[in-house]
Order: C-alpha cells, then sequence, then structure tokens
C-alpha cells in the first residue's frame, strides 16, 4: 500500500491516506491515480476549478517527501505552475502528479492561496 | 471551496450539428469581472454526480452580465450532452473566472494569434482587447471550416486575418512564422483542443521563440 500525509497550511487537521496505486481510478477527476484523485476519493476536497484538466492552478500542493515517487512534471504543469503563487521547488499540480510506485511515501503541503483565487474578483 | 454562480441560458445558438453557444445571462445586478481568455467552470448535475466543465469566455469583459460559451459535442461525453440538452430559461451553476491564459494589453511585440476551430473561444475577447491598444501587429491564423467569428475580428483595427483548412493549421504556422524568416520576437497565443496544441507550443520553442512568449490554452 502506498501512504499520503496531507498537511494543510491553513490549519486544517492533518490526514494519512492509505491506498494502492493499482486501483486508480478512484474517482473522475484530474489523472488516474494522481494526488487530486486520491485526495477526492478520500473526503479531502481540494480545490480545483478546472475540473483536473491541467488548465488553472488551484490545486498547487507542496511536495514535502516522496517527490522522486511521482510522474515527473510535463510542460503543460511546469508553465502552469510559473504562475503558481508560493511557487517553490517541489511544487506539483496534485491533477497531474501521478503516484507511480505501489509502496511510496508522499507528503504533501496545501497552501492557503492560489493565484486563481485572488484573480476570481466577484463583481456584483 | 470556490464561490458559485448561477446564470440562465438566455439563447442558444447553433453553428453546426455539434457546435453552439450559450448565451447566459446573470441574476439581475449581477456581473462577472473576468480577463480576455479566461474560462468558467461549469458544475453539472449529471448521473447523480456533479461533473466540471471547463469553457472558455468567448465574450468580452466589457459585457460582464452577460457570458457566451462556445460548445463542442464530445462523443461519448456526459458534460457537454447534459450542455447540448439545455435551452433558453435553464440554469446553470458555474465557478469563476479562472485561468491564466489571459491577455490584459497586447505585447511589445507582433502577437499572433494561432486558433483551432472553437479555440477561437478565448482569443476572440483577447483579439478584441489587444486591437483597441496595438502598436504591432495582430495577426490570426485559424484553423477552421466553421469560420466563427472571422468576419468580425477581420474588422477589427490592425488585425490580419488568414484562414486555412483545420488539417493545414500546423504546416501553416511552421510556414509562416518558422521556415519565412529568423524573426523570433512575435508572441503567441495558441488554443484549441488536444495535442496538436501543445505540438504546436513545442515547434515554436525548439525554433527559438522564448518559452513564456508562447502561451497556450489546450482544451
Amino acid at each position: 500500500m502506498a501512504i499520503l500525509r496531507v498537511t494543510f497550511e491553513s490549519g486544517a487537521p492533518p490526514r494519512v491516506i492509505e491506498f494502492d496505486p493499482a486501483r486508480a481510478p478512484f474517482q473522475h477527476d484530474g489523472r488516474p491515480g494522481s494526488i487530486l484523485d486520491v485526495l477526492l476519493a478520500h473526503g479531502v476536497d481540494l480545490e480545483h476549478a478546472c475540473g483536473g484538466n491541467c488548465a488553472c492552478t488551484t490545486c498547487h500542493v507542496i511536495v514535502k517527501r516522496g517527490g522522486e515517487r511521482l510522474s515527473p512534471a510535463e510542460e503543460s504543469e511546469e508553465d502552469l505552475l510559473d504562475k503558481a503563487v508560493g511557487l517553490t521547488p517541489t511544487s506539483r499540480l496534485a491533477c497531474q502528479a501521478v503516484v507511480l510506485h505501489p509502496e511510496a511515501e508522499i507528503e504533501v503541503l496545501v497552501p492557503r492561496y492560489t493565484i486563481n483565487i485572488d484573480s476570481g474578483s466577484h463583481g456584483r | 471551496m470556490a464561490a458559485e454562480r448561477e446564470a440562465r441560458v438566455e439563447r442558444v445558438v447553433a453553428h453546426a450539428p455539434g457546435t453552439r453557444t450559450l448565451v447566459l445571462r446573470l441574476p439581475p445586478g449581477e456581473r462577472l469581472a473576468f480577463r480576455p481568455g479566461q474560462f468558467v467552470s461549469c458544475l453539472l448535475p449529471v448521473g447523480g454526480e456533479r461533473l466540471i466543465r471547463p469553457y472558455s469566455i468567448a465574450s468580452s469583459p466589457e459585457e460582464p452580465a452577460r457570458l457566451e460559451i462556445l460548445l463542442d459535442l464530445v462523443p461519448g461525453g456526459p458534460g457537454s450532452r447534459h450542455l447540448f440538452g439545455l435551452g433558453p430559461g435553464d440554469r446553470l451553476r458555474f465557478t469563476g473566472p479562472w485561468g491564466t491564459f489571459v491577455l490584459d494589453r497586447p505585447p511589445d511585440a507582433e502577437a499572433v494569434f494561432v486558433a483551432a476551430e472553437t479555440g477561437i473561444a478565448p482569443i476572440r475577447p483577447m483579439l478584441r482587447r489587444a486591437a483597441a491598444t496595438a502598436v504591432h501587429p495582430l495577426r490570426l491564423l485559424y484553423g477552421t471550416a466553421l469560420g466563427l467569428y472571422h468576419d468580425e475580428l477581420a474588422a477589427l483595427p490592425g488585425v490580419t486575418v488568414e484562414v486555412v483548412a483545420p488539417r493545414a493549421l500546423e504546416a501553416a504556422v511552421a510556414a509562416r512564422f518558422i521556415q519565412a524568416d529568423d524573426d523570433r520576437s512575435r508572441h503567441f497565443y495558441l488554443c484549441g483542443v488536444g495535442e496538436q496544441v501543445t505540438r504546436l507550443r513545442d515547434g515554436l520553442r525548439a525554433a527559438g521563440y522564448a518559452r513564456r512568449a508562447v502561451q497556450y490554452e489546450k482544451w
């Protein structure tokens, strides 16, 4: 089994999720077996405004551990990450980063803000 | 999570059997502030679940109470089938605006917009915005059989529009902007469906255009 540990900059309680990567997809948004796929299927309501289609940055997470056990970022993901608020060298889009190893131990931090929430100024 | 909004379908415009525009109207007194090129994510109740389907806003920010989205019917796609079932008066929930494929002002160089068929949707407000203040040339290379918005975009000041067959789009980009000269100062805005967009992106970057000068949205 793989393990995904999630902490939240918002202060929400951390989560530890055990799952079998071979059983992906676990739901319908994001790449099958992606961090987003795993989180949504286990009750972690991570923002994913574009539906997990690699078209926004709202599912930005910071990988604290186990990044080498994830699928490498493709150019489309890197281009979007360029525009993410709070970008770090280990930032990923949760919809694109697929857990590859059956016994991976991954730890991610969900940051508080994204650029899209800032720019989504809803006038009335 | 993102704030949800609701609009009503004001009008449906059929362009072809599998292509239509939904004209959406926000409730009285409401408006949506967005940047040219951004999209909304439609929240669709399908089969007991809620599907998220992003659609570029094809109308302009200058009309903030009225949104146009351009739809392709996707074979076997429950989201687009649901949207094709909507008619005037029906409600549609959405979040947004979202997205970083935007143009707030024209770049300080020739700008080339490359649209593949309904990929014209975000390009339309971007090109309108660019045309309002552009100093450098604006070009639209449009791979289309339908020719949506062609006449209005061709009438914009400073805009040159060239239409090619959808299948000829990649070759046309290469011929005009890679093989024709050594100018690599142009800025590109690409939009379409599928891997064609990433091939165009890769070709332009490999030919020497700066990475950040090649912006794109791939649906």
